[in-house]
C-alpha cells in the first residue's frame, strides 16, 4: 500500500463578534477544524476541506450557521433545542417543541444569549480550588500553569500535586509560580494523587485539570455557574483539542474526543440513571477527567476517588465511577460547554495504542467495581453481552475493511477489556 | 384530490384557514420576510379547519431550527454583506407548441424584469421556439415589445438550450422551462448567489408546485418533487460525506430552473444534444452539465430564494412516463460519463448499483404501502433505467445525427 504523509489539520478558533473573515486555503494543512465562539461562548465546530476553500465571509457563514443553531437555541429557549441524553434501548420523556411566539418575536438571538448567559449567578458558597495532577511533564505543566494566571476569575488557589516523580523538575517549574502550592504524593497513582490534593485543598468547589491542558480564561467562572442548581455535585464542561498536528491526534479528537452534543449542556440525572440502570449506566458520558469539578461536600458523603482505579493503576475511569456514585445517590452532574479547556492530544500512535488499552481496562475494572458496590446487573450486562458484540461487530468490520482509522487499535483495546477483569480480581 | 397551497409569512398573524369542498388538504410555502423558510403538506378531510394554534404548532414542529436560524442569519448578515453589480443576463425560455404555458412563464418573468427608476431592464428575455408545429408561439411573442424570439428547427430540448447560447451576448445565461412560473423574489435570489458566489459557474435554485388539485400532482409531490431544500449549498470539488459525489448529478437542482455563466457552457461545449430528445420531456440534459461545471472544477451554487413553481404532470399516465424518462435519462447519463469521464468509471459502476438497490428498495417499500409512489411508478422509473443502461445513449446519438443531417 502506498503510505501518503499526513497532513494536519489547523484549528481556528474564530470569534462571531468580531466580524467574520474571507477562510483562504492553506495548502500546509488538510483542512481547517473551525470552533466557532461569540463574546467567548462555543456555539459550535466544523470541519472545511481545504480544496473546498477559499470561502468568502458569506459563504463562511452558511456553512457556519447550522453548526451553530441548536446550540443558541438550546441557551435561549426554554424547550425544542435540548440535547437529548445519551440513552439507548431506553425512553426518557421527550423535549417538546419551543413556543411559536417566542420563537418567532426573538430578535438578535445572539445578543441576547450572551446577556442571559452573564445573568447567571454563581453560587455564594463557590470557592475554588484548582487541583492539576502531574507526572515527569514539567514542560507541559508550564504552559498549564500560564494558562491558569490569565483565568478572569482567579480561584481561591492551585494545587499541584507531584506524583511518584523521578527528579525535582516539576518541583522546580511550580516554584516560578509563587501563587501555586506544590504537593509531592510519592505513592504513584493518579486516583492516590487527586485524593492527597483534594484532603489539602480548602475551596467550596474542587477543580481538576490536567498538565497537557491550557485553560480558556473564563474556565472557572463558567464552572462555578454550572453550580447555581444545588442538586449539582459534579460539574464538567467542553475539552477542544489545542491542535490537530498528527495522525494520532486526530483519531483520537474523532473517536474518543469527547461527547457528542458538545455544544449544548447537558443535566444527568436520577431519571437518567434509572432509565439506563438496566443497561449499564454510561457515566463516562458526563465529561473528562481534564475538566470536572465537584463540590467538596460531595467527597465527604460518598467517598473519594477509588485507588484501584485511575492512570498508574487500573487505567482510567476514576472519574466515571465517581459520577456513577453521585448518580446512584441520586445527584446530579451538568455538562457545561462554556467551560472550555483545550487539550494537547498525545501525538504518537504507540501512545495511541496504549491509551486505548488503558481506556479498556480502566473501563471494564470500573463496571466490575460498579457492580460489586450497588449490584446493578446492568454493569455485567454491559461487560458480557454489550461489550462482545460491540467488538465482534468492529472486528469483523475490521477484517473486512481493515485495521485502518478508528479499527487501528482495535485488537489493543480487546486486549484491555481481558486485562481489566484480571486486573480487578487481582486488587479485588 | 385538491390540495389548497398557501403562502404563509411567519411575521405576520396567522391565519384561521377552511378547506373548501372537494379540497383534500393544505400546502404551505412559509416565509420569513418574503424569504422562503420551508414547505409543508398534509393531508385533511373537507372541511377541517385550521385555526391559527394548529398551524403554529406544526410550524414549530417542522421548523423550528430553520426559523431560528433564519433569526441568526440576519443578526450576522450585516458584517458579511457584498456590493458587485451584477453582470449582464438572458433569461431564455425553451419551449415547444404550448403557447399558453409560454404566456404564463412570461407574465411572472415581466413583472420582474420592470426597470427600476431610470435604469434599463435588469435581464432579457429570449423564447426559443423548438421545432413549432404552428405560429401561435411566435405571434404571442410578437406581440411583447421587451422579449426576444428566435426559432430552433431541430427537434430536442438541448438543441433548443444550444440555441439559446449562441444567441445570446450576456455574461450570464438562466434557462427556464416554459411550465414554471418565477416567484416574486426569483431574480433577487439569483442575484445573492451571484453576490454571494461570483466565482460560481452555475446556479440552481428551488422548485416548488405550481398547484396540486390532481392525485398525480400530490403524489410528486409528496415522493419530494423538485424540491432540493431551503439552505444554500456551494458544491465544489468534493463533498465530505457523499461518496458518490459529483455522480449522483440530481443532487444539484433541476434543469427546470438552472443559471450558467455563459463563457463556461461555451467552453464546456454547450449541452449534450443527445440527451432530452424524442420527447419534451426533461431526461439527463441538466444532469450531464451540471456533472461537466463540477469536473472541470468550477463550482455549482443551489439557492432556495432562486425560487420557481413548476406545473407537475396533471394526468397519471403523463407522471408515469416522467418517471420512465427520469430512469431513462439518468442512466444515459452516467452511461455517457462512463465513457467519457474514465476516471469516474469505479464511482459511476456504484453508482449504478447504487441505484438499482436504492429503486428495489422504493420497489418493495411501495408493494408494502410504505411509499409514496405506487408500484407501477417505480416499476416505470426501474425499467427507463433499464432502457437508458443498454444501449439508449447510443440509440440517442445515431437519432441526433440523423436530426443534424435532416437539417443541414
Amino acid at each position: 500500500m502506498k503510505a501518503t504523509p499526513f497532513r494536519p489539520y489547523k484549528v481556528l478558533n474564530l470569534e462571531l463578534s468580531e466580524g467574520i473573515p474571507e477562510l483562504l486555503p492553506d495548502g500546509r494543512y488538510q483542512g481547517i477544524f473551525l470552533v466557532v465562539w461569540w463574546h467567548r461562548i462555543p456555539l459550535g465546530a466544523l470541519e472545511i476541506l481545504t480544496q473546498n476553500s477559499p470561502l468568502s465571509p458569506a459563504q463562511l457563514t452558511q456553512q457556519i450557521l447550522p453548526a451553530i443553531t441548536l446550540p443558541v437555541g438550546d441557551r435561549l429557549l426554554e424547550h425544542g433545542f435540548k440535547a437529548s441524553l445519551p440513552v439507548t434501548k431506553a425512553q426518557l420523556p421527550q423535549d417538546f417543541p419551543p413556543a411559536y411566539s417566542a420563537l418567532i418575536s426573538l430578535q438578535n438571538p445572539l445578543q441576547k444569549l450572551s446577556q442571559q448567559l452573564e445573568q447567571i449567578q454563581i453560587p455564594p458558597q463557590s470557592s475554588v480550588s484548582v487541583i492539576i495532577c502531574t507526572r515527569d511533564r514539567p514542560e507541559q505543566l508550564q504552559h498549564c500553569l500560564r494558562s491558569l494566571q490569565n483565568l478572569h476569575h482567579q480561584p481561591t488557589e492551585i494545587l499541584v500535586v507531584d506524583n511518584a516523580p523521578s527528579s525535582d523538575a516539576t518541583k522546580n517549574v511550580v516554584a516560578q509560580f509563587p501563587a501555586v502550592r506544590y504537593l509531592l504524593e510519592p505513592q504513584p497513582g493518579l486516583s492516590i494523587a487527586r485524593n492527597t490534593g483534594i484532603q489539602a485543598s480548602v475551596g467550596d468547589l474542587i477543580a481538576f485539570t490536567d498538565d497537557d491542558v491550557e485553560v480558556h480564561p473564563d474556565w472557572i467562572f463558567r464552572l462555578q455557574q454550572g453550580f447555581h442548581d444545588p442538586r449539582v455535585m459534579a460539574v464538567t464542561g467542553l475539552m477542544l483539542p489545542a491542535e490537530l498536528d498528527s495522525e494520532a491526534q486526530l483519531i483520537f479528537h474523532r473517536g474518543v474526543g469527547g461527547p457528542g452534543w458538545k455544544y449544548r449542556a447537558l443535566v444527568f440525572d436520577s431519571e437518567f440513571f434509572e432509565a439506563m440502570k438496566p443497561f449499564g449506566v454510561p457515566a463516562w458520558f458526563v465529561g473528562a477527567g481534564a475538566n470536572m469539578a465537584f463540590r467538596r461536600e460531595v467527597f465527604n458523603k460518598i467517598g473519594l476517588f477509588d485507588e484501584r482505579l485511575g492512570a498508574g493503576a487500573s487505567g482510567c475511569s476514576e472519574d466515571s465511577e465517581l459520577w456513577y456514585r453521585i448518580l446512584a445517590e441520586g445527584w446530579h452532574c451538568r455538562y457545561e460547554p462554556a467551560a472550555v479547556v483545550f487539550h494537547y492530544h498525545r501525538k504518537e500512535l504507540e501512545h495511541l495504542q496504549e491509551q486505548s488499552f488503558q481506556y479498556m481496562r480502566g473501563h471494564v475494572t470500573a463496571l466490575l467495581i460498579q457492580f460489586a458496590k450497588y449490584h446493578h446487573w446492568g454493569n455485567l450486562r454491559r461487560l458480557f453481552v454489550a461489550l462482545p458484540r460491540y467488538y465482534s461487530r468492529l472486528l469483523w468490520n475490521a477484517l473486512i475493511k481493515g485495521f485502518k482509522g478508528r479499527n487501528m487499535t482495535l485488537i489493543t483495546e480487546i486486549f484491555g477489556c481481558f486485562s481489566g477483569i484480571g486486573f480487578y480480581f487481582s486488587r479485588r | 384530490m385538491t390540495y389548497r397551497i398557501v403562502e404563509i409569512e411567519v411575521t405576520e398573524p396567522l391565519p384561521k384557514l377552511v378547506l373548501k369542498s372537494g379540497e383534500t388538504g393544505f400546502a404551505f410555502l412559509l416565509r420569513r420576510k418574503g424569504r422562503a423558510i420551508g414547505f409543508l403538506m398534509r393531508s385533511y378531510s373537507e372541511g377541517t379547519i385550521l385555526c391559527p394554534d394548529m398551524l403554529s404548532e406544526w410550524i414549530v414542529q417542522d421548523l423550528k431550527t430553520k426559523l431560528l436560524q433564519e433569526n441568526i442569519r440576519e443578526e450576522l448578515l450585516p458584517s458579511v454583506q457584498g456590493h458587485l453589480s451584477f453582470p449582464s443576463l438572458t433569461v431564455a425560455i425553451c419551449t415547444k407548441d404550448r403557447p399558453d404555458n409560454v404566456d404564463r412563464c412570461l407574465k411572472a418573468l415581466l413583472k420582474l424584469q420592470q426597470p427600476r427608476g431610470d435604469r434599463p431592464p435588469q435581464f432579457q428575455i429570449l423564447v426559443v421556439d423548438n421545432a413549432p408545429s404552428n405560429d401561435r408561439t411566435q405571434n404571442l411573442v410578437a406581440s411583447l415589445s421587451q422579449v426576444c424570439y428566435v426559432q430552433e428547427p431541430k427537434p430536442g430540448l438541448d438543441f433548443a438550450r444550444n440555441r439559446a447560447i449562441q444567441e445570446t451576448k450576456t455574461e450570464l445565461l438562466a434557462f427556464l422551462d416554459d411550465d414554471v412560473v418565477v416567484d416574486r423574489h426569483w431574480f433577487d435570489g439569483l442575484v445573492e448567489a451571484w453576490q454571494e458566489n461570483p466565482d460560481a459557474a452555475a446556479f440552481t435554485g428551488l422548485v416548488l408546485p405550481y398547484e396540486l388539485v390532481t392525485d398525480a400532482q400530490i403524489l410528486f409531490e409528496r415522493r419530494g418533487g423538485f424540491r432540493r431544500g431551503f439552505e444554500k449549498i456551494r458544491y465544489g470539488k468534493t463533498l465530505p460525506g457523499n461518496p458518490l459525489y459529483p455522480c449522483g448529478a440530481g443532487i444539484f437542482g433541476a434543469g427546470c430552473n438552472m443559471a450558467f455563466r455563459r463563457d463556461v457552457l461555451l467552453h464546456l461545449g454547450g449541452f449534450d444534444e443527445a440527451l432530452d430528445t424524442g420527447s419534451p420531456l426533461p431526461g439527463g440534459g441538466d444532469l450531464d452539465i451540471f456533472y461537466r461545471v463540477i469536473r472541470a472544477e468550477y463550482s455549482l451554487v443551489y439557492e432556495p430564494q432562486y425560487l420557481v413553481f413548476h406545473e407537475h404532470r396533471r394526468e397519471y399516465d403523463k407522471l408515469r412516463r416522467q418517471y420512465w424518462s427520469w430512469g431513462l435519462g439518468f442512466m444515459a447519463f452516467v452511461v455517457k460519463s462512463y465513457h467519457t469521464d474514465p476516471l469516474q468509471r469505479s464511482r459511476l459502476r456504484w453508482l449504478i448499483k447504487w441505484w438499482f438497490k436504492y429503486q428495489y428498495h422504493n420497489l418493495k417499500q411501495s408493494l408494502r404501502g410504505r411509499n409514496p409512489s405506487p408500484p407501477a411508478l417505480v416499476w416505470a422509473e426501474i425499467w427507463g433505467g433499464i432502457v437508458g443502461l443498454f444501449g439508449e445513449y447510443g440509440r440517442s446519438q445515431k437519432r441526433v445525427e440523423q436530426i443534424r443531417k435532416q437539417f443541414s
